[in-house]
């Protein structure tokens, strides 16, 4: 027997550090990544071209199969390549050959003592990770917004065609999904990653390699999105229905690698944001004592796991429907265009909700510091979101109403369609309930929040017309339904971020966002986008289909109006971003608590220290401690007590 | 003695029968400032919003007026809708005003002492919320379960393609999509086709509706009609027009370059002119 | 470092963050529910769309070309091998099998594990490895020897991605029984802290109901219950 096999089970071996701390990780950054990307790609792009004859064949209508798989070859190289350059894979390889992490290896990964670099590289602190994605999220929005402007430039230019068909069409489809890539990860990548562990009173996430994996993956993603535009872009909206977006030109690969890497990457975010939160609550932190951004972030997460595999099949299917030639939505061949539509909107609906719901719950996580009083009825707040879950699986084909693909389903659907604003009111009430009598501290963070339900009640009234079916039956594929989605996703999604951001803004960056400019971006940006989409409504009723480039005058004026509401939210959002980067340099410091918050997060230092906590805290009390007894309860037992006597009771 | 001695009651004294304490709770709250304040604002922001019921339909006549019991449909239900939602949007921007304009505000950096009453929850509140919102979701919804069934019997295909007669009463057009282009057939007159749209007026007209590239969508504007045109299926849709004039055939679904230029119009005759149009085009009424 | 770095037998701990393992095995174990979750989902896309294009027969191009019974009248202009037919059933059910027996084998492995004898857990380990490359292996072989090709319509396309989800993963396996074993080797894997081949039981059970999906479409949702599918482009109906 070796003296391994006796002292089997005896003890757990200790892993030997073998040279420095991080091992190869210590060479591995951001620009490895982008050599082994663009190397990879390269490479790949290079054999693919050699190993296709020229002239290959290919299937009837569409696009010659040469130029698509050398493109597939380079975008895998590129995404395997720079994960790899990043060091991704060296987590796996480790476990393979039985070469764990040490406690040095650990602290080295999370970024200890490596200062600004730690966030060019596969660094595994939450705290880091959120402000990467904090970063990504801001670029990924201006791309879209960039793409915004230029859309609206061309509906602003009603007497001529400013860009040709086929660009205006994929800017309008690669806006799209620019713009909701960038709205689900704005709560849940910055607030979600930063602030939610150390609000339920963790030190890191679950799985702390996971979260820089999907932080990276996103940034894989992102290229290929961009080069789609290159390679004539994505000609479908950013739902891309088959088969139109299988006609064309070979950037609808990108589009579908994109998605493909960024469902692999939301999946892993989820597996790790609700394993945290339902592991590593701080003792004490029952359910009850549980702040409500973190129901909010778990939903979302909860949402995604569930519905994301659909649309990251959907796109693996047209792939190969493109590639291998199947016929999936091929209805010459037996494929059905109905069958994309229904695996599509199977996420597409629960994917408005992960962007709404975390929205919400950080409105509702701010209401009660700024009004110094208890969340209202912090159990309705849960029963809304737990209602919205419940529900956002069972609504997704109101979205199909006409296509015709099962007329007698539309009864139910609309059912539930209309009942999902049931727990959405419920949101609203606590919101009001919360101002209720409250005396508001009116800061920038608390402003949005007046934005935001202005918001809420526009989109989510429009909401109903829609899903009506007979009205449907005028409203869908006009830009009423633009205008309505916009007022949800943006009025309510991208508002309440920003009011966010300007709330953790002093955590995680140690500096105070400028109030006065913050405001004015703010506010601009409010004013441009109240009369860029009322405008647009009025487009839609009037009869203005959506996605189109030219239009009749009829539609002219509320084009105009649009347009120059949209330069002017582009106005806003620039000054909302100058004043983010510059209070990021130049800022006040903030003191550690400066909103005089209850929250955990909130009794960390800052700069959070690594370890977030240097003793683990427990929870005694109740969330949103804030407020004095009810005046009115007192006069009210009294009037009472003198009602009794009165009528003779005792 | 109490405070409440001195008062002389203006209703007279009380007796243990009538006026429950709860009638008492409630006046007594409505005497609060900010309860009035917000159901004044509540009533004047809704009247602000009313005329929107009206203006919406002013927007939806503009491509053109209503020209089938449809659109007309249609039409009301989007004013009803309005109508219903305004008191639940004037009371909920009566409050975000009024905390802002009559409850107390705090300026400044420091951190303000806690003055706002900790109310933690508010059954009465809570259970009205419910209560009403609910009972407006389920108004909703059942008003829209009823007029769709209203308009699925009058015109929704219930008749597959290779079941509808070809000598019923009502006219079947075959409308194919293409890029971009629409086509209409018309399998009761010896298969005519035509661009123009044409159909007679007071008389129902199933359509049958495909594609022959992407999906398309097949939008008569007025008419308030609207159904996909799928490669590989046949989708239903139909309505009776009751209106004679010109209308508008839109695309409604993204299919290509020239998806913007994918209008056709419609025509509807009377019962005379439409059946010289056939006449002319070489088709004659087969049975 | 001292051994405290790894705790004791009573609490051994996690070198990394120097929490109990126990707790480690809890999170992980957490983790591993959300992915099945995430598994089931992706899986489901392929039922959904397997038997929704069954169902639906869209110009008669469900079942390969040369299969009798259904509409042969469409218009696919695609050449086609002409003696496609649908797949023979048992292969699914073969490697079905297969799946089913390595994880027995994995378990016997892992109760092996928690009663302290670590040849065991490389038997039951090692067994379950060579039948997972064996699965593999006959995967390959099945999916390069249809009577098919990926263009002979929805049928074929549909079973063709089934299999490829199989051999997805069924490679992750194979790289985790090949991790398993290494660790055990080593030490890393032992009663004290075995809650990582704990987990890849469950997960292969999940495999297991994976592959059993696949196999219980392609056997008994053949032939399309839409005989008349309407001709693409037309009003018409096969006469």
């Amino acid at each position: 027997m070796s003296a391994t096999a006796t002292a089997f089970g005896a003890q757990v071996p200790q892993p030997v550090q073998h040279g420095k701390p991080g091992g190869i990780m210590r060479r591995l950054n951001f620009g490895t990544g982008l050599i082994g990307g663009l190397g990879l790609a390269a490479i790949a792009a290079v054999v693919t071209n050699a190993f296709i004859p020229s002239g290959a064949a290919s299937s009837v209508n569409y696009a010659p199969i040469a130029p698509q798989l050398v493109y597939l070859a380079a975008l895998l190289g590129w995404v395997i390549g720079f994960m790899a350059g990043m060091g991704a894979f060296i987590g796996p390889i480790r476990w393979l050959m039985g070469r764990d992490l040490t406690h040095a290896d650990a602290e080295y990964m999370a970024g200890k003592d490596l200062g600004k670099a730690r966030y060019w590289k596969f660094t595994t602190d939450h705290k880091v990770v959120g402000i990467q994605y904090l970063i990504m999220v801001m670029i990924i929005l201006g791309f879209g917004g960039l793409l915004a402007m230029l859309i609206r430039t061309e509906l602003g230019v009603t007497w001529a065609e400013v860009f040709t068909p086929s660009f205006y069409n994929s800017i309008i489809g690669t806006h799209g999904i620019a713009m909701i890539i960038g709205m689900i990860i704005v709560v849940m990548g910055p607030i979600a990653n930063f602030i939610m562990p150390i609000m339920i009173g963790a030190r890191d996430m679950a799985f702390p390699r996971l979260n820089a994996l999907s932080l990276w993956l996103l940034a894989a993603a992102v290229p290929c999105l961009i080069s789609s535009l290159f390679l004539g872009g994505i000609q479908d909206g950013w739902s891309v229905y088959q088969p139109l977006a299988s006609q064309g030109p070979p950037g609808m690969l990108g589009y579908q690698m994109t998605i493909i890497v960024f469902a692999i990457s939301t999946g892993v975010a989820s597996v790790n944001v609700m394993t945290t939160i339902l592991t590593m609550r701080a003792k004490g932190m029952t359910w009850s004592r549980t702040p409500i951004l973190v129901f909010g972030v778990f939903a979302a997460a909860l949402m995604g796991l569930y519905a994301f595999p659909f649309y990251q099949y959907s796109q693996i299917l047209a792939l190969s429907d493109r590639i291998f030639s199947t016929s999936f939505f091929k209805p010459l061949e037996g494929g059905s265009v109905w069958l994309y539509e229904n695996l599509f909107w199977l996420l597409g609906h629960p994917e408005v909700y992960v962007i709404l719901i975390p929205s919400t719950a950080l409105m509702l996580e701010l209401l009660p510091v700024f009004y110094r009083k208890p969340l209202f009825s912090f159990n309705f707040a849960v029963a809304g979101i737990v209602g919205v879950v419940a529900l956002s699986g069972l609504v997704w084909a109101h979205h199909m109403y006409m296509t015709g693909w099962a007329p007698a389903v539309n009864y139910p659907f609309m059912l539930s369609t209309e009942m999902i604003s049931i727990p959405v009111g419920f949101l609203v009430l606590v919101v009001l309930g919360t101002m209720w009598r409250g005396v508001v501290w009116t800061r920038l963070p608390i402003m949005a929040v007046y934005a935001v339900i202005f918001n809420k009640m526009i989109g989510g009234v429009t909401g109903i017309y829609l899903s009506d079916v007979p009205a449907d039956q005028y409203f869908h594929g006009s830009m009423f339904v633009v205008a309505h989605f916009h007022f949800m996703l943006m009025g309510v999604g991208l508002f309440g971020a920003m009011g966010g951001i300007a709330f953790y803004f002093p955590k995680m960056t140690g500096r105070m966002l400028n109030e006065r400019s913050g405001s004015i971006g703010l506010w601009t940006a409010f004013v441009g986008f109240q009369i860029t989409f009322m405008s647009m409504f009025v487009a839609g009723l009037q009869g203005q289909p959506r996605r189109v480039l030219q239009f009749d005058d009829l539609f002219n004026i509320s084009n105009w109006i649009s347009t120059i509401g949209a330069y002017i939210i582009g106005v806003g959002m620039l000054i909302f971003l100058g004043a983010i980067i510059s209070s990021w340099k130049y800022g006040d410091i903030a003191p550690s608590n400066p909103w005089g918050s209850k929250s955990l997060e909130w009794q960390t230092p800052t700069p959070v220290p690594l370890d977030n906590f240097a003793v683990l805290p427990v929870v005694t009390e109740r969330p949103y401690n804030y407020g004095v007894p009810d005046p009115y309860e007192k006069e009210m037992r009294e009037h009472d007590g003198d009602l009794m006597t009165k009528v003779g009771a005792k | 003695m109490t405070a409440t001695d001195v008062r002389p009651d203006p209703d007279g004294p009380e007796t243990p029968t009538n006026r429950p304490p709860s009638m008492h709770r409630v006046k007594n709250w409505i005497r609060r400032p900010y309860a009035r304040g917000i159901m004044v604002l509540t009533v004047v922001i809704g009247f602000l919003l009313l005329p929107l019921c009206w203006l919406l339909l002013a927007a939806m006549n503009q491509t053109g007026a209503p020209a089938s019991p449809i659109m007309r449909d249609i039409e009301q239900t989007v004013f009803v809708f309005t109508l219903v939602s305004i008191p639940i949007c004037a009371f909920v921007f009566a409050v975000l005003v009024y905390s802002l304009l009559g409850w107390k505000h705090v300026k400044g950096d420091q951190v303000p002492k806690d003055e706002s009453p900790a109310i933690r929850s508010n059954t009465i509140g809570v259970v009205l919320w419910t209560v009403v919102s609910s009972a407006l979701a389920f108004f909703l919804v059942v008003w829209g379960l009823i007029e769709l069934a209203q308009i699925t019997a009058n015109s929704y295909g219930t008749i597959p393609a290779d079941e509808q007669p070809a000598d019923s009463q009502a006219l079947i057009v075959n409308v194919t999509g293409q890029q971009w282009v629409w086509t209409f057939e018309y399998p009761q007159y010896d298969k005519i086709t035509s661009e123009t749209l044409y159909l007679e007026k007071d008389r129902p007209v199933y359509f049958n509706v495909t594609s022959k590239d992407v999906i398309h969508n097949f939008w008569a504007v007025e008419l308030g009609v609207k159904i996909d045109a799928n490669p590989g299926a046949i989708t239903q849709t139909g309505v009776t027009p009751d209106k004679a004039g010109t209308f508008n055939v839109r695309c409604a679904e993204l299919c290509g370059l020239h998806h913007a230029y994918m209008e056709t119009q419609i025509q509807v005759l009377d019962k005379g002119s439409f059946n010289s149009w056939a006449r002319e085009m070489g088709g004659s009424k087969t049975s | 470092m001292s051994t405290d770095a790894v705790g004791t037998q009573e609490t051994p701990l996690y070198p990394p963050t120097g929490e109990p393992i126990g707790e480690i095995a809890r999170r992980t174990k957490v983790g591993l529910w959300t992915l099945i979750v995430m598994s089931v989902s992706g899986t489901l896309a392929l039922v959904v769309s397997y038997s929704y294009l069954w169902a639906l027969n869209v110009n008669g191009g469900w079942a390969p070309p040369g299969a009798s019974l259904t509409s042969s009248q469409t218009n696919s202009t695609l050449p086609s091998k002409s003696d496609a037919t649908f797949a023979p059933e048992w292969p699914f059910w073969a490697i079905f099998g297969l799946t089913v027996l390595a994880t027995i084998a994995m378990w016997f492995g892992y109760k092996q594990l928690v009663k302290g004898h670590r040849d065991g857990m490389l038997l039951g380990g090692g067994v379950s490895l060579i039948i997972t490359v064996a699965a593999l292996v006959a995967q390959w072989i099945q999916i390069t020897t249809f009577p098919f090709g990926a263009s002979n319509g929805a049928y074929a396309s549909a079973v063709l991605l089934l299999c490829a989800e199989n051999i997805f993963n069924l490679l992750i396996l194979v790289f985790l029984h090949i991790g398993l074993l290494n660790r055990t080797r080593k030490g890393l894997i032992s009663p004290l802290v075995y809650y990582q081949t704990k987990l890849v039981s469950y997960w292969m059970v999940w495999i297991c109901v994976s592959v059993l999906l696949g196999a219980l479409l392609t056997t008994f949702l053949l032939d399309s219950p839409n005989t008349e599918p309407s001709i693409f482009g037309t009003f018409k109906l096969p006469s």
